[in-house]
């Protein structure tokens, strides 16, 4: 008997050893439109370019706390991610750092306007559909929450985790009253018809501009192969610039991947306050109204995320 | 022998936990993924202190057993009749061929659809995954009843109620209960998974939904504080509640198979 636990127990210990690769990185990504740069950067092979004997990898996971373990188990080099998740890892312990922005998208707090035509017609007892607890989603709603209706805490009552796919359909049968969203569920939701429209606009949330998306690369990567991080933010830069400089043609490779009419993927990138960017937008803000609202409780401060090579 | 499985049962748990505590200690693995057992068994306390554990537990025990309960009697009904009836035999087949294999998280759009979001859902994902598996076993157990005692029964003048309940249930017991575990284990995996899927805060979750939440804000003690809680619930129910039945019914009655 004690022999067999033995053995059965060591066997066990193997599941715990994965192999690490020294020719590729692997990037880790989510869906939608916030994320398109991603896809241009595959599509035209602007890291292959730069770093032809490595290999990247591209993972889509389906949210951030499945990010977060993969960087914990040393699957993932890089990824992409809201501010909020990535501030909440990194207060944790985790030793990964935000290395650029991506993307400063219309997010936003839809709903049907004949029932909730503004934020402040938002009740307790309505439900609303967002991501996750934690997400820059749910994190937008307390700002607005605490700076128009005096509660950060108002509608964590209120809140109906959901995948946006999920959260759009729930909208649209009127299982929820409202959707925080992000494009293209936002554009769908305002022009699908059925009277829904946007009623707190992220910008207007947050008190100005803020990077919806990021980019985050875990501290061994940095530590271990900068020259790669650099090849992988020149690519990054190169993408983002692209859309900018060439947006029809980017519309038809997203058109693809997205499985959307390219007119309407040319429309949604050139979208008014759809800005594909590198900078990084609001980290102070974000840091500051999670700390006081306890979502961050290690005193942590704008240089102890940013990757050095950025703080100048 | 029932004393040395305990201490078999005992020996592997130890064990698994001391192998735990060896990994996250060893430096191979992130102690924010894999925290020691020492730090879990803390934040166990922690949670189970500030009422948090007891809340999710009590509500999804609740949900459990009220699937179950519905489950099983919409199961033992529809088992009856397919006993009797032919063509209700047929239908019952059919459905459950196509929908046993189904996930309840597969359905949930459909469900959502139909009853929102909300307690009735999360109830009718639990039904979905313990109604089939109950209607399989019960099934199975009457179709395996003995002619003879079926014989016994109408000799007594045993009308149908009274011929099921005092013939057809006792005979068929030990896979009305082995569908029952079948059921507790299914209805578990429902209700955790359900609430990782939609969960809602506030309004009081269950344990699926402790254990999302603990794992989006990166509480990973916290996170195995709760899968904890169902493992022991697990045993608890398991050898305590389902070997208490075993041992009150077929064990006495003498019809284990």
């Amino acid at each position: 008997m004690r022999k067999l636990v033995v053995i059965t127990l060591t066997l066990s210990v193997f599941l715990f050893v994965s192999c690490s690769d020294d020719k590729s990185v692997t990037i880790a990504e989510q869906y939608g439109l916030a994320y398109a740069p991603l896809q241009i950067m595959r599509e035209k092979a602007f890291f292959e370019e730069l770093e032809p004997d490595f290999e990247v990898k591209w993972v889509k996971l389906g949210n951030t706390a499945a990010i977060r373990e993969a960087v914990l188990a040393g699957e993932v080099d890089a990824g992409f991610l809201g501010i909020p998740p990535l501030l909440i890892g990194a207060d944790k312990g985790m030793d990964w750092k935000l290395i650029s922005g991506l993307s400063v998208c219309p997010v936003g707090l839809v709903a049907e306007s004949s029932e909730i035509p503004d934020f402040g017609s938002l009740r307790k007892d309505h439900r609303i559909a967002l991501p996750q607890p934690g997400s820059i989603q749910h994190i937008l709603l307390s700002m607005a929450a605490e700076r128009e209706r005096g509660d950060p805490a108002l509608f964590d009552g209120s809140l109906v985790t959901m995948k946006h796919p999920d959260g759009m359909m729930a909208l649209l049968s009127g299982a929820v009253d409202a959707h925080f969203t992000s494009p293209p569920y936002i554009f769908m939701e305002n022009e699908g018809g059925g009277g829904y429209e946007t009623v707190l606009g992220g910008t207007e949330a947050f008190g100005g501009e803020f990077s919806f998306i990021v980019a985050m690369a875990d501290g061994a990567f940095i530590k271990d192969r900068p020259e790669l991080l650099n090849s992988f933010l020149t690519a990054l830069e190169r993408a983002v610039d692209f859309i900018g400089a060439r947006p029809e043609e980017c519309a038809r490779i997203l058109a693809g991947i997205y499985e959307l009419p390219q007119e309407d993927i040319l429309r949604y990138i050139t979208y008014p306050g759809m800005k594909y960017t590198t900078e990084i937008k609001g980290l102070g803000r974000f840091i500051e109204f999670m700390t006081e609202n306890n979502y961050l409780s290690s005193g942590l401060t704008e240089s102890d995320v940013l990757y050095e090579g950025l703080r100048d | 022998m029932k004393r040395s499985r305990i201490e078999g049962s005992i020996i592997w748990f130890a064990a698994l936990l001391g192998l735990w505590e060896i990994v996250s200690r060893s430096g191979l693995v992130s102690q924010l993924i894999m925290p020691p057992v020492t730090v879990i068994l803390r934040s166990f306390a922690f949670e189970w202190g500030s009422g948090e554990l007891e809340i999710s537990m009590l509500l999804s025990l609740g949900f459990v057993f009220a699937g179950i309960s519905a489950g099983g009697i919409g199961a033992f009904i529809i088992s009856a009749l397919s006993f009797q009836f032919d063509a209700v035999k047929r239908l019952s087949g059919m459905l459950t061929a196509v929908l046993h294999p189904l996930p309840g998280i597969a359905l949930l759009p459909v469900f959502i659809l139909f009853f929102g979001i909300g307690r009735i859902t999360l109830l009718v994902v639990i039904i979905h995954s313990v109604i089939w598996p109950l209607i399989i076993n019960i099934s199975a157990g009457f179709t395996s009843v003995p002619a003879v005692y079926r014989r016994i029964g109408s000799n007594y003048g045993l009308k149908s109620a009274a011929f099921f309940f005092r013939i057809m249930v006792p005979a068929s017991f030990p896979h009305i209960l082995s569908g029952l575990k079948t059921a507790w284990a299914r209805a578990w995996r429902a209700a955790v998974s359900a609430e990782m899927v939609f969960g809602i805060t506030g309004s009081g979750g269950g344990l699926g939904w402790f254990v999302y939440n603990k794992r989006i804000f990166m509480d990973t003690p916290g996170m195995y504080a709760g899968i904890l809680m169902l493992a022991i619930l697990g045993i608890i129910v398991e050898s305590g509640l389902f070997n208490l039945i075993e041992n009150k019914t077929v064990r006495r009655w003498g019809v284990s198979v």
